[in-house]
């Protein structure tokens, strides 16, 4: 096994027996932990190069698998940090062993990694993203603002050139009342969704399909019994007309165990 | 790795991307035009044949992606620009950035 000098890490998790969890790692591979004193790093022995491919289908395997670990892991040891896929240890000479690197990493960030776990423990992360539709909130927008309706009689008489000319200001005002609607609606939903999370991660949002608009993308961490609460809030939400939730979960924390500091491959 | 280039799928690329660069020169031109209009110094017959000149050629650049099926296309070039341009202002305007950039770097 010359080659297998790296430990792929899927997490770490609270316990100090050394356990072997069976091949369920990428591409069957051996899962089995590293301990360092009450904790120990959930891994399997890997080249030392990251897992790459072009192929969807495969990572899309891999990326499952390790999914699967994280909740085999959480299963046997209850709380586990999560790691990113292909996050792989190595050692930087060829004096120390690939456990040895572990190990070692595991004492450096005893307490960093002592207080996330603290931090997650009966937690976990869900999705929320919050939608609006565009065209429906546009025609309200339209209906209540008194310089839209002026604007919109002045066009009706106008001939087609300046027309053209008061539409593309119509349409600037339009945008900035929907911004400013935009914005008192997030502050909304954030502070309906907030008391229920320990902790949020602003995402950025995405462009949704067609004529839906993405409000907010948070990531939450969320104590397990404050998801009912969270779950009927949004359903509040939900329910107003012209929105939308979308709410997925529970996840493996990643969004709230920060960056991993450990030697990469390729950093 | 290789680029896979189908006939149609490259045509709609190219045409996408000088569709979006002629959408971008003219709104461009429109925020020129509109700063004229505002200022005044444009008579009332001007300002008539210029937002006609601008009615005119969003109407054609419309045509034109439709005809050729790429409208698709053109946004997908103007969203990546967007993103990209947001992506800049975001560093330029926020310093902490700069920091997290030189530690992911070092």
């Amino acid at each position: 096994m010359e080659q297998e000098k790296g430990r792929y890490l899927y997490g770490v998790a609270a316990s100090e027996r050394a356990t072997r969890l069976g091949p369920l790692g990428i591409e069957g591979r051996d899962v089995y932990t590293i301990t360092y004193e009450d904790f120990c790093a959930i891994v399997h022995n890997c080249p030392n190069e990251p897992y790459q491919s072009n192929d969807e289908e495969i990572v899309k395997s891999w990326v499952s698998a390790h999914q699967g670990v994280l909740d085999e892991a959480k299963e046997r040891f209850g709380v586990v940090i999560p790691f990113g896929f292909d996050t792989i240890l190595q050692p930087g000479d060829e004096a120390t062993s690939p456990d040895q690197v572990v190990k070692d990493w595991l004492k450096g960030d005893y307490e960093r990694l002592r207080s996330i776990m603290k931090k997650i423990r009966d937690r976990d992360e869900y999705g929320v993203q919050i939608f609006y539709k565009s065209s429906l909130i546009g025609r309200q927008i339209a209906e209540q603002s008194k310089e839209i309706q002026k604007l919109k009689a002045e066009i009706a008489m106008k001939s087609p050139g300046m027309a053209y000319i008061y539409r593309q200001d119509l349409e600037k005002v339009a945008k900035a009342e929907m911004e400013k609607l935009a914005d008192s609606w997030f502050k909304d939903c954030y502070g309906r969704i907030r008391p229920d999370c320990d902790d949020i991660v602003i995402e950025k949002t995405r462009k949704a399909d067609g004529d839906r608009v993405m409000l907010l993308n948070l990531s939450c961490l969320v104590h397990k019994e404050k998801v009912d609460s969270l779950g009927r809030g949004l359903e509040e939400i939900n329910n107003m007309d012209g929105f939308s939730v979308h709410f997925s979960g529970p996840w493996p924390p990643y969004s709230f165990v920060a960056r991993a500091v450990v030697p990469v491959k390729g950093e | 790795m290789a680029i896979d280039i189908r006939e149609d799928n490259l045509k709609a690329g190219v045409l996408g991307l000088v569709l979006a660069l002629v959408e971008i020169i003219r709104d461009a031109l429109k925020i020129q035009a509109f700063k004229r209009i505002e200022s005044g110094i444009l008579s009332q017959e001007e300002c008539e044949r210029l937002g006609k000149a601008l009615m005119d050629l969003d109407i054609a650049l419309e045509e034109i992606k439709e005809e050729q099926g790429i409208i698709e296309s053109v946004q997908a070039v103007r969203d990546g620009l967007d993103d990209i341009v947001d992506g800049v202002i975001d560093r330029i305007a926020n310093p902490e950035r700069w920091q997290e950039e030189t530690k992911a770097g070092s």
